[in-house]
């Protein structure tokens, strides 16, 4: 039984324990708030990253809608080519979407292969507790578009935050569907001209 | 002249493509309003190319007819492709600051301030465009049937009463300051009207200070961060028409109370810790700590509490962690003899949950220790069963399965089984008795349908024993809805 004298002692050692676990962490990952140029350095670092603009006809968003299982509401893509020692570093790509009732931006870079590689939060708009944890988007880590790439599939749900984690990977799945329909533009019997910049 | 005239056609297709692109693009829904505007004038200045780029075809065509006059005109038909190619070249230009405007309104705050060239990065960005600020609404609700057994466990009439309750209308409201400072807070309208009984209550308000994701402050009317429920208790977020009666009883979800402390994260570690007023214990009664909570309104402040809270999720899924609360529930309370009568009060709490395709699993436990509760019974003329318990626990397991496991679009179908075991007197002081009632067991067989993500439909039976055999089963039906 604890007498009530002992509660303001345990409180403070309790809170001077925190403080201290929090002091001698790590950094901040600063999934929050990056800007587009911060974010990109994050996933390319050292790399020459080119802003490529590309106009979807109706048919390619047809298309990437199909791939991705819902409708891509723009035909205007920008994918951030990088080039890191002369060699394809990757793309990203910036999807902004609503989560509860207010939107966040994420970033979504695809590996050459056209698997995520990394998804970065640059602007969240709904309460942080809203927010799942890093080791909740570590999952998508290597995922390709595929029928797996699905809340309940290969990717868990998160308590607490299953309207964020839904959003996310419905904007990853967008990702990846305009990615590989853009790829499919740049092969060589593609119309040329489609891509501006 | 067919270098200039491949030119032309290229450039003739690359811009009717971007005008059309651009034209489509500034018609979609945008998600604020405000961004309409702006929308606008972009798309007010694709109508101004689009005018430009109708009289460069007439002066193509014009151009072209010049050119069938003769040789004499040739050299003016050339300055006039070259004028006409940089022209175009005009054009591309504007309809490339024009897409990138439109990705800036698209992306919002975020947007970068580098031009479309390398980036030679470095933390150039400019802070401007990290201080989102703003107003935040949101809320939830959820309506309750409940169809009573009318008889109980050892056959005697149940005396309950049908009823059918529009339980809880929320409203939050949260208002970003800028990046360090925000305010959130849940207004509840419960059952529907204050003229029948219902009431009104703000469920939390608070300031945060975010400073870092290890570190932050917290102050204001707060959830104590006990369990699963109290802190996350939207209708869509736990299973069961009903909450757990372990986290309404023992843990008396929703708990809150004015205080302040920190919380942040780690890794895979999460921690909230608080100074909160304690609880009011000439409230508790044998049905445990439910009547303690002083919810905010003119708290009685002369004992305090701690609350900590540790979470680890070590892999995606998985969830552990436990939480503690102590303090005194006196509040000056004096006995019978005139001296304080501190109840001082211990609750801890271990919770898991584990999440795997379609399948949940939560488990949860909490027991509770209270001082001083013979002089309390005492004060507060108990006596026999009546008595306040002086140890309380409880504990429940619960299993859900998505039938559709991501198969049906954003539809949910979870079948789920919750087995539950609680005493609130658990144990009682020397001249007091437990009442049997308060030992119980309950097992709820339920579905729980997500058409979307935000609305759930819950029906579920629940089986009701206890140790005195009045035990009343019940069937009940839960609407719930967020936004």
């Amino acid at each position: 039984m604890v007498e009530g004298r002992r509660t303001p002692a345990l409180a403070a050692v309790a809170l001077g324990g925190l403080l201290l676990v929090a002091g001698v962490s790590t950094p901040a990952t600063a999934r929050v708030f990056l800007t587009v140029d911060e974010a990109l350095e994050m996933a390319f670092p050292g790399c020459a990253v080119d802003r490529g603009t590309v106009f979807l006809t109706e048919e390619q968003v047809a298309r990437a809608s199909e791939l991705a299982g819902e409708t891509i509401g723009s035909a205007l893509v920008h994918p951030y080519r990088a080039t890191c020692d002369g060699a394809p570093g990757g793309t990203a790509y910036f999807d902004t979407h609503r989560v509860r009732t207010l939107p966040e931006t994420l970033m979504v870079v695809v590996d050459p292969h056209g698997a995520v590689r990394r998804i970065e939060i640059l602007s969240f708009k709904e309460p942080p507790e809203y927010i799942p944890r890093e080791i909740w988007y570590d999952q998508f880590t290597g995922e390709p578009l595929g029928p797996e790439l699905e809340l309940k599939r290969s990717i868990r749900q998160v308590t607490g935050a299953t309207l964020t984690a839904r959003a996310t990977t419905n904007a990853v799945r967008r990702v990846l569907a305009t990615h590989q329909v853009i790829e499919e533009l740049s092969a060589p019997t593609a119309a040329a001209g489609n891509d501006g910049d | 002249m067919p270098l200039f005239e491949g030119l032309h056609r290229r450039r003739a297709v690359v811009t009717a493509v971007a005008l059309c692109a651009v034209v489509a693009l500034a018609a979609t829904p945008v998600l604020a309003q405000s961004e309409a505007s702006a929308i606008e004038e972009l798309r007010q200045e694709v109508e101004r190319l689009r005018t430009e780029l109708e009289q460069m075809r007439a002066e193509k065509e014009s151009a072209a007819e010049v050119e069938e006059v003769g040789v004499e005109m040739a050299e003016p038909a050339e300055a006039g492709a070259d004028a006409m190619a940089d022209r175009l070249d005009e054009l591309e230009r504007q309809i490339g600051i024009l897409a990138e405007e439109m990705e800036r309104e698209q992306l919002g705050e975020a947007a970068a301030t580098a031009d479309r060239s390398d980036y030679g990065y470095g933390p150039a960005a400019s802070k401007i465009y990290r201080t989102g600020q703003g107003l935040s609404v949101g809320g939830y609700g959820e309506m309750l049937y409940e169809r009573f057994d009318s008889t109980r466990d050892d056959g005697a009439d149940s005396g309950e009463t049908d009823q059918l309750d529009f339980l809880r209308a929320i409203v939050y409201f949260g208002y970003k300051f800028n990046d360090n400072w925000l305010f959130n807070s849940e207004v509840e309208f419960e059952h529907g009207s204050v003229e029948e009984g219902g009431d009104v209550s703000v469920e939390f308000a608070y300031l945060d200070y975010l400073w870092k994701p290890e570190l932050n402050v917290r102050a204001g009317l707060v959830l104590v961060p006990m369990g699963f429920v109290n802190e996350l208790h939207e209708p869509t977020v736990y299973l069961g028409a009903r909450r757990p009666d372990v986290e309404r009883r023992i843990i008396p979800s929703t708990w809150r109370e004015n205080g302040f402390g920190l919380f942040g994260e780690a890794g895979p570690v999460s921690y909230r810790t608080y100074i909160i007023n304690g609880f009011k214990g000439e409230d508790f009664s044998a049905g445990g700590l439910r009547g303690g909570r002083q919810k905010g309104s003119e708290a009685v402040a002369e004992d305090f509490a701690w609350v900590g809270r540790l979470d680890y999720q070590p892999v995606p899924g998985l969830l552990l962690g436990g939480s503690a609360y102590l303090g005194d529930s006196g509040q000056d309370l004096t006995g019978n003899d005139g001296r304080e009568i501190k109840v001082g009060t211990t609750i801890y709490e271990g919770h898991a949950e584990w999440r795997w395709r379609g399948l949940e699993l939560r488990f949860l436990g909490v027991r509770a220790d209270l001082d001083d509760v013979a002089e309390l019974n005492r004060a507060l003329g108990l006596s026999g069963t009546a008595s306040v318990g002086e140890e309380l626990s409880g504990w429940y397991a619960q299993v859900g399965y998505d039938v559709l496991g991501g198969r049906s679009g954003d539809q949910e179908l979870i079948p789920y089984v919750r087995w539950e075991q609680l005493d609130t007197q658990d144990a009682v002081p020397v001249g007091f008795s437990s009442n049997p009632a308060n030992d119980q067991e309950s097992l709820t067989l339920g579905v729980a349908w997500k058409p979307f993500p935000q609305a759930i439909l819950k029906a579920d039976y629940q089986d009701y024993d206890n140790e005195a055999g009045t035990g009343i089963d019940q069937f009940n039906v839960a609407l719930g809805y967020i936004f």
